[in-house]
């Protein structure tokens, strides 16, 4: 399979930044940068990625398994990620996790009906000062409320 | 003189006799009229085997062969099976399709009841396996085993085809 | 060797190479580690932490089984530390193992039993419900049973390092780890089985031996292996004469614990249900059952008739009958029926290495070489599929030694993933396909072979010594070119002729072939070759263990005996078949493919067969002509064997005691015309094995399991 030209740009470069013979090492940002394309890591990609680094496609499933980033399913537009480890649980993290599945219908790893977010409890994301913390796709939202997060969500939902 | 005291001490034993057979005579009796009556046994009478079932009527025996490990007369002899969809005889995921004691050869040494992990093979109170004919003392599975439970509806009690040996 | 290191293990002075393990050094005093991940040969996961230990100025404590040794070290094993750390990982090891020991497979001899007895504590503090995962299928023969395993990566590293398959992985991770098969819910693998042995716990189990016993209800007999010509030592466990498992766990064999799944699983084919359980005679043109007295009767009288009348007789040998046997029959055939119309399917050309050779000793490799030598060149055939012990050989001694490996042959093989110089010859064959695991990956001729050498001369004349393994590519006169190429290199070079069966080696050295008498020695009394034979209208044939008529030719002999196990073409041809005992059932010796003489041993016994070679001697007797050919008792006639056959004057006690050795090659040139074209591979893949194959109803799940995807 093909990737888009920007993406293939990277991959080429993915290849060629580690030591001859270690190629395997560029499978992690392969991953994580296919899956920001393409939204999830289906077979065909794991397939495509075990060929140009060198592996068997079960140790490419053994990487993806194992972190907690790496899709096989997809997610939906905006991945709502909810910190909640100890310095957000004793912030109320984990009532505000509570608050979105109420609020949203859905559970970890869920998307909604219209594709439009998905949730995700996770471990801590190193924004305890600013606890509870939540993270959607790759930003933050520290210190968050309920009711802050109703607000956020509803925006999501607007944009465009 | 001395005859007097002979008579005085034959009287003393003849009494002390006689007292304890009035004492036998009122103490309630201790003869068992076995085979009139049926035999009484203390609890913990190690007799024939029994094979015993959980509550929903399955064999409680995964054929472990710890009893056959564990007897000193090596008398114990087991086959083991898996159980399937169709045919399931244990709660565990084995049973025993063939399980045979000779009593040829048991001692009766309670090993087998202490090794199993499962309380499956425990001691009846059974002991009138004596016969003229040795062949008869190999007890199969089939002869050991408890009655189901009654309300019990274990899915399948015998194999398809029942394992001869 | 550089100097030895000095250190201290529980106060005892031990030396060791450097770069030596402080597990393995301690072994070699007697004291034990505990370890579940550590296993030798394999690479170090540092997995389980049961071998932790202290050691001296180490801050805390350190894995023995990664710690290389240092000048000076002081480990201690027996603190007071290093027990609570054992009993500590036994009780998180123990946290969601489940404890149904006396239903699973492994109980009796499961490591992690053997060290919680040891080491563990009697008593957990955990209370919460174990995680419970239902076992799965991962293939005919491998089971997993997720929450018994311990994550010791032991089989994923067999898998992928020892067999070079990598078909199993581990997915999730943390409590929830489990171990994965290659193709979404299933292996596409080897089959093999070495995960299920090596498995500590019993995680893995094996599809034939599941719940069928316990491990010390079972008698081990250790035997060799009846399908290739690899010869390895398969220990059978056995019950009631019953065959339930094979492996070799005790690394007892040439083969350490290498089997692959015809050692470990394809024992199957001796309970078959067409098995022949008594003779049989043609009654009225139909086969039916006769005692042994009134057949063997039949076949003496009949012998007796045509020997009387001066008619012919032909005699065809086996790939798998014994040494013993095969001696005893050509030595029937050849003094009590004088005939030279005897032969066997030859698998490789054996007798052209041997006279290529002539005048040279310590030519021929042995299965420890290829283990042992710096570089070898495959020549052709599939290894990996043809002959597993020698590809794992091969990879073995890549992975511990770095040796060179040339993979010359016509379709991928397996070797080319660690081969210094892969060459493609002729035309490969489809590789796609399922069924490639019982046919050969393409083809080419010995001239491609040795043009595609040609290029590789100065990378092999670079090599401090060499191994060859060529095929049936190579016969004849392309043989001698091949040994002529090699010792043009100017080092020394070993070879191998590859041959189908367990003991196609054996019915050579015998002088199963007309112009051959045991020990390369000329008949000088020409005779008919197996398919002349077939053509030919002899007055009386007699097969022993082989299915000449396969092909589907036509009977052509007056008088047809077969001994074989089952009911094959040739038998269903036969005048009288006579129910023959399979090599799991006799005594005997082998001959494997490097010529290393093997001893088989009797495990069990089948109602109303016999070993070919009481057959033999019975037969003989019948005809009242067993003085002649003295005892047919198997250890008498491996004596004769001993005393007149040239190179098999091995040690008895190397023999008896379950060892091998290999047996001399002949020094002289081989005083016969060679014939290349009676020589022909049935090139099996792993799932397959001649005849006998048929009969094995693993071999036919595995494969329809494959052909079905």
């Amino acid at each position: 399979m093909t990737f888009s030209p920007e993406l293939e740009e990277r991959f080429a470069k993915f290849l060629t930044s580690y030591p001859p013979g270690r190629q395997r090492s560029a499978m992690i940002p392969m991953l994580l940068y296919a899956q920001d394309e393409l939204g999830s890591i289906s077979d065909e990609v794991i397939d495509e990625v075990a060929r140009r680094v060198g592996v068997t496609p079960l140790q490419v499933n053994e990487v993806l398994s194992y972190y907690s980033m790496l899709h096989k399913k997809p997610l939906g537009k905006y991945h709502v990620q909810v910190c909640t480890n100890i310095s957000c649980l004793l912030m109320d993290g984990d009532k505000l996790w509570d608050h979105a599945c109420k609020k949203l219908g859905i559970g970890h790893k869920e998307v909604t009906a219209d594709g439009e977010i998905s949730l995700e409890e996770v471990e801590c994301m190193g924004a305890c000062s600013w606890a509870p913390a939540i993270q959607v796709n790759y930003d933050f939202h520290h210190k968050v409320t309920p009711e802050k997060l109703d607000q956020l969500l509803d925006s999501l939902r607007k944009k465009p | 003189m001395a005859n007097k005291i002979d008579i005085l001490g034959s009287a003393a034993a003849i009494a002390k006799g006689m007292g304890v057979t009035f004492k036998e005579m009122l103490s309630p009796t201790v003869t068992e009229y076995y085979p009139d009556e049926p035999a009484k046994f203390e609890e913990r009478f190690r007799g024939v085997h029994v094979l015993q079932r959980d509550l929903n009527g399955m064999e409680k025996c995964v054929a472990c062969f710890l009893c056959a490990a564990a007897c000193p007369a090596n008398c114990i002899y087991i086959e083991a099976a898996e159980n399937t969809e169709q045919v399931r005889i244990s709660g565990g995921e084995r049973y025993a399709k063939v399980y045979n004691i000779d009593y040829n050869r048991c001692i009766f040494c309670g090993y087998c009841v202490e090794a199993c992990p499962t309380d499956a093979i425990t001691h009846g109170h059974g002991f009138e396996a004596a016969s003229y004919n040795t062949s008869t003392l190999i007890k199969r599975k089939e002869d050991m085993l408890a009655p189901i439970p009654p309300g019990a509806h274990p899915p399948v009690v015998t194999p398809a085809s029942p394992a001869a040996h | 060797m550089a100097d030895l290191v000095k250190l201290t293990i529980d106060g005892r002075e031990v030396q060791a190479a450097p770069g030596t393990l402080v597990i393995d050094a301690a072994k070699t005093v007697g004291i034990e580690i505990p370890a579940f991940c550590y296993y030798e040969g394999l690479s170090l996961a540092a997995a389980c932490r049961m071998c932790l230990v202290e050691v001296e100025k180490m801050p805390k404590m350190m894995t023995a089984c990664t710690l290389p040794v240092a000048e000076g070290m002081v480990v201690r094993t027996e603190t007071p530390q290093v027990k609570a750390a054992r009993k500590g990982t036994l009780e998180f090891l123990l946290t969601n193992h489940p404890l149904d020991c006396p239903v699973c497979d492994k109980g009796g001899e499961c490591e992690l039993q053997d060290m919680v007895f040891r080491y563990g504590a009697g008593e957990s503090r955990y209370n919460e419900t174990k995680i419970h995962v239902p076992e799965k299928q991962y293939s005919p023969v491998v089971f997993f049973d997720a929450p018994r395993c311990i994550l010791c990566f032991r089989c994923i590293r067999t898998c992928n390092e020892g067999m070079g398959v990598g078909a199993l992985g581990v997915i999730n991770r943390g409590a929830v780890s489990e171990i994965a098969p290659s193709s979404g819910d299933h292996l596409e693998c080897d089959e093999c089985g070495a995960c299920i042995d090596i498995c500590p716990v019993g995680a893995l189990t094996s599809g034939t031996y599941r719940y069928q016993t316990r491990p010390w209800e079972m008698t081990h007999v250790a035997t060799i292996c009846t399908h290739c010509a690899d010869g390895c030592k398969t220990t059978l466990g056995t019950r009631n004469d019953r065959i339930i498992r094979g492996n070799n766990r005790d690394r007892s064999g040439i083969n350490g614990e290498f089997l692959c799944i015809k050692g470990r699983y394809a024992f199957d084919f001796y309970d078959a249900g067409e098995r022949l359980q008594a003779p049989l005679a043609r009654v009225n043109g139909k086969l039916e059952e006769v005692s042994w007295s009134e057949a063997l009767l039949l076949v003496a009288k009949r012998f007796n008739q045509v020997l009387a009348d001066g008619g012919s007789f032909g005699v065809i040998g086996s790939n798998h009958t014994s040494n013993e046997e095969n001696y005893y029959l050509q030595k029937f055939a050849r003094e009590v029926l004088r005939t030279s119309h005897i032969d066997h399917h030859r698998t490789g050309d054996v007798v052209a290495l041997v006279d290529a050779l002539s005048g040279q000793t310590g030519k021929l490799a042995t299965v420890a070489d290829l283990y042992e030598r710096k570089a070898v060149v495959v020549l052709g055939a599939d290894l990996s599929l043809e002959h597993p012990l020698l590809s794992n050989q091969i990879r073995a001694n890549w992975r511990h030694h770095q040796a060179h490996v040339y993979a010359v042959s016509a379709g991928t093989v397996r070797e080319d993933k660690y081969a210094v110089a892969s060459v493609r010859v002729g035309n490969a064959a489809e590789t796609s396909d399922p069924s490639r695991f019982a046919h050969p990956q393409g083809k080419a001729s010995a001239a491609e072979y040795l043009a595609a050498l040609e290029q590789l001369r100065d990378k092999l004349k670079a090599e401090p010594e060499l191994v060859m393994l060529f095929d049936d590519s190579f016969k004849g006169g392309d043989v001698r070119k091949l040994v002529e190429f090699g010792e043009s290199l100017g080092i020394p070079v070993k070879y191998i002729g590859l041959v189908d069966y367990s003991n196609s080696r054996g019915a050579i050295d015998m002088g199963l072939t007309p112009e051959l008498l045991p020990g390369y020695k000329a008949s000088g009394q020409p005779g008919l070759h197996l398919e002349e034979m077939l053509a030919a209208e002899l007055s009386a044939l007699w097969v022993v263990g082989a299915n000449p008529f396969q092909s589907g030719a036509a009977r052509k002999a007056g008088f047809l005996v077969v001994q074989d196990m089952f009911l094959t073409e040739t038998a269903a041809l036969a005048d009288v078949v006579l129910p023959a005992a399979s090599a799991y059932e006799k005594n005997g010796t082998v001959t494997n493919v490097t010529g290393e003489v093997q001893k088989l041993k009797h495990a069990i016994n089948t109602m109303g067969a016999k070993p070919d070679l009481e057959i033999m001697g019975f037969i003989a007797r019948e005809m009242g002509v067993a003085g002649s050919l003295g005892p047919w008792i198997p250890d008498a006639v491996f004596d004769e064997i001993r005393k007149n056959v040239r190179g098999y004057e091995v040690p008895a006690p190397v023999i008896a005691t379950g060892g091998a050795a290999q047996t001399a090659p002949v020094n002289g040139r081989v005083p016969v015309e060679l014939r290349p074209d009676l020589v022909h591979s049935d090139h099996n893949g792993l799932f397959a094995s001649g005849t006998l194959g048929r009969y094995s109803k693993v071999l036919h799940t595995v494969l329809e399991s494959r052909l079905s995807r």
